[in-house]
């Protein structure tokens, strides 16, 4: 005990004779000075992101900006602000008929018409959409890390406040790390003109008897997830998530079309409305999903190789595929091409339906929405990165999203076996993103 | 809950099948994981932007990370 | 390695000043000047040089003639030494007592038993065992200035060359210019900061591979020296072993961080604290600790 407390003074006492002993070997009479200062620069990524639908449908420019920075030793502070501002017109979910069909627009005040033959869009689309988040992310003990966060979104008639936490630790010698993730959001929706009772028909001009007030839903999201090194050169990931939302659900702008059984025209609306029959949709107020996710990434070379899956599957009878592949070819240390594909297969939610037969029995819920209905989707891109001499990063991709999906079946009767009930959607994706270095 | 089993399982399998063929990468030997471009994920402005597409254009979100959501676009 | 003829150093724009890059010592080298004038910094960086290339040809251990190698192939008769180097020989015995041994320059004939090639050809305990008759500060008679190595032993410098360098070379440029870093090989100096009062910027590599910066650090005066492992190590039998030997024993120094970063007022004392650190192993991080001076430890 005697001998370590001495040998501790020893250690103690070394600065000033070091000191000394390097001021007469450098032949120096007075002591010098240090000023040095650790920097926690901010880490920062910009982004601006173009999103083209064909055929007149949405269009939306997004701003991003994505921030992080060291507060302390190992503690970091993630910020990070998206601007949407979105215009176009998109499908409304009635389909189209041989006729000029006229609807009311959501706030009531004012109709739009659709040509003989033509899609039926809504063409009063358009918002601008603020989202923020934070994010706060510590180590816990020697291999565990912790972050938390919070985010905030709001639009014109849309508002979302979540929060999430999110636990890591490695074990194995860094080599296997176990992840478990919980968020939970609350969100409000308050639709112009008002929320529309399920099922009930669309009105004239002017008439918002059956609407109704604010909507609300709650998500919460559990994740459960590990990532494992393989080999030096490969580690793979495999997610196990769990999603259930509560609340309301249905898309208030969305309707359904009511046609003849035999003809497949459209069936008059309410007395006195002008309108043909519309419905607007009707989904349950649940729905539990479950994704399982796996991630393979390897180092082919000096290039990258990326290939995922998911499969999707929830109480609403939707299975979807989803399988992904990039590889990053790099060019020296400081450009890259990375070629980018993604097929996406889904199955119709169970009820789904393009139309709705007059003097059938209405179902319990019913909705048009191409998004709940059966289709594949394939993405074709390609992305070009380049470091800057400041150490800065810039890249630019471009994408090409087609989906292309089926009717449900035994709705193309009569006049609707000549028309598009499923249009293809085309969609061109560029994004322009400039990573500032740290110098 | 049948659901649920499903999904462990689906997940336990091919786990297990993973870790019996890795081998034990020491920390000095991370130096190719260690590089930004092989990181789960390289380029979260990308991830993000996708997320969030694709949450509005499809009915499935998420299995990376936490599903997109917070917006009325769906 | 051949020793190199001194490359005319290169000089070029950087910023609103000059920067000059040449290699010595095994190192990249290079004098940043913060003075808009191209002659200033002309004048500075040759003068860097010089010094730098000057203390390379006396002390480095690789060139036939110089001081050192007279000092290692005495065979047991007395050396005299001129001035420099007896100062060099006192500040190293100064640290082989404040280390309680650790330190030792000496040690060097260790490197025929370990070749630190990433391979898994560890010495034998008779191999390394052999040599320690041959290492010890403490068999060297030295008294300014003479001094005595008992046959076999062999003195080695380059623990202390290149810090002693930067700040040798730093005292000549000062009358010069004082808006000056000099970074030999990491191990640098700054002399004040640059024109119009802004710090130098700074890091220090990750070190995991691919050369990422772990730390930025704004320099405005005084010295930031590194002793590391990188990339020099064996590994056996799901052991590793760091190229930083205790000469008391002949092994590795276990436990040690991968790399030790220190600030202090000159680069020698700076470079001493990091390898003193070093060689404390586990302790590494305790021992800067109790110095009460700034240092990055990288694990």
């Amino acid at each position: 005990m005697q001998l370590k407390n001495r040998r501790n003074a020893a250690l103690r006492e070394i600065g000033t004779p070091l000191a000394a002993a390097t001021c007469a070997l450098l032949g120096q009479s007075a002591p010098g000075v240090v000023q040095a200062q650790e920097l926690m620069p901010w880490d920062i990524d910009t982004s601006m992101l173009i999103y083209s639908e064909s055929d007149g449908r949405v269009q939306d420019l997004s701003l991003n900006l994505w921030g992080r920075k060291e507060l302390r030793e190992d503690k970091f502070l993630g910020l990070t602000l998206a601007i949407d501002s979105l215009t176009g017109a998109s499908p409304s979910g009635a389909m189209p008929a041989n006729v000029v069909q006229t609807f009311t627009s959501p706030s009531g005040n004012s109709q739009y018409t659709v040509a003989p033959g033509e899609q039926a869009l809504d063409t009063s689309f358009l918002d601008t959409r603020t989202a923020l988040s934070a994010s706060w992310e510590m180590p816990v003990a020697r291999l565990g890390l912790l972050s938390v966060g919070a985010n905030l979104s709001d639009e014109f008639d849309y508002t979302s406040t979540g929060v999430n936490a999110r636990y890591a630790r490695d074990f194995n010698n860094r080599n296997t790390t176990l992840s478990f993730g919980l968020a939970l959001a609350n969100d409000t929706v308050s639709p112009v003109g008002g929320s529309p009772i399920p099922f009930s028909p669309m009105l004239g001009l002017g008439d918002l008897r059956n609407k109704d007030g604010d909507q609300s839903k709650d998500v919460t999201d559990f994740l459960i997830g590990v990532s494992q090194v393989l080999n030096r050169h490969t580690i793979i990931q495999i997610n196990y998530s769990l999603s259930q939302a509560d609340g309301y659900l249905t898309d208030p702008y969305k309707l359904l079309s009511v046609v003849d059984p035999v003809t497949g025209n459209p069936v008059g609306g309410p007395p006195g409305s002008g309108r043909f029959g519309y419905l607007f949709e009707s989904r349950p107020d649940t729905r539990d999903k479950q994704s399982v996710y796996a991630l393979l990434k390897r180092n082919v070379g000096g290039d990258v190789l990326e290939v995922s899956y998911r499969y999707m599957t929830d109480d609403w009878d939707i299975d979807s595929h989803t399988i992904e592949a990039r590889y990053r070819f790099n060019f020296g240390a400081s450009r890259y091409l990375q070629p980018h594909v993604r097929f996406y297969q889904q199955s119709a939610a169970n009820f789904y339906t393009t139309v709705l037969f007059a003097g059938a029995a209405l179902p319990a819920y019913a909705t048009a929405d191409h998004r709940l209905g059966e289709f594949d989707g394939l993405t074709l891109g390609l992305k070009y990165g380049q470091e800057t001499s400041r150490g800065s990063e810039w890249s630019a991709r471009i994408e090409y999203y087609t989906q292309s999906g089926n009717a449900s079946p035994g709705a193309a009767v009569g006049a609707l076996a000549n028309l598009d009930l499923y249009p293809d959607l085309n969609a061109l994706i560029a994004q322009f993103s400039y990573k500032f270095g740290k110098r | 809950m049948k659901l649920v089993m499903k999904g462990v399982v689906g997940l336990l399998v091919p786990t297990a099948v993973a870790l019996a063929g890795c081998a034990r990468v020491e920390p000095w030997d991370r130096d190719v994981l260690a590089r930004p471009d092989m990181q789960i994920v390289a380029d979260p402005v990308e991830a993000a932007a996708d997320e969030h597409i694709y949450f509005s254009k499809e009915a499935s979100s998420g299995g990376q990370g936490f599903g997109g959501g917070g917006c009325g676009c769906n | 390695m051949a020793p190199q003829p001194a490359a005319r150093p290169l000089l070029s724009r950087r910023g609103s000043g000059w920067l000059g890059v040449f290699q010595a010592m095994a190192s990249p080298c290079e004098v940043h000047v913060g003075d808009a004038d191209l002659a200033t910094a002309e004048r500075v960086v040759a003068i860097a040089a010089a010094e730098a290339h000057r203390i390379e040809a006396k002390f480095s251990r690789y060139r036939r003639g110089n001081i050192v190698d007279e000092i290692n192939t005495a065979e047991g008769r007395p050396v005299v030494v001129d001035d420099e180097t007896a100062r060099l020989l006192d500040y190293a015995a100064r640290l082989h007592e404040l280390s309680d041994g650790k330190f030792d320059v000496t040690s060097g004939v260790l490197r025929r038993a370990w070749r630190f090639d990433g391979s898994d050809r560890v010495p034998t305990e008779e191999a390394v065992a052999a040599l320690l008759p041959i290492v010890g500060w403490d068999k060297v008679r030295w008294s300014a200035p003479e001094l005595t190595l008992p046959p076999g032993m062999e003195v080695d410098l380059g623990g202390i060359g290149k810090e002693y360098a930067v700040d040798s070379a730093a005292g000549l440029v000062r009358p010069v210019s004082a808006r000056c870093l000099l970074n030999f090989g990491g191990d640098l100096l700054a002399l004040g900061p640059q024109y119009g009062g802004a710090p130098w910027r700074v890091g220090i590599e990750s070190v995991a591979e691919g050369g990422a910066v772990a730390r930025h650090i704004d320099l405005t005066v005084g010295a930031l020296a590194t002793s590391g492992d990188s990339r020099r190590f064996l590994f056996k039998d799901g052991k590793r072993y760091g190229h930083v030997l205790d000469p008391r024993t002949g092994w590795p120094v276990v436990e040690a961080p991968r790399s030790v970063t220190v600030a202090a007022a000159t680069c020698t004392e700076a470079g001493m604290l990091a390898t003193l650190a070093l060689l404390q192993g586990g302790a590494a991080e305790a021992f800067l600790e109790a110095q009460s001076v700034q240092f990055w430890a990288l694990r």
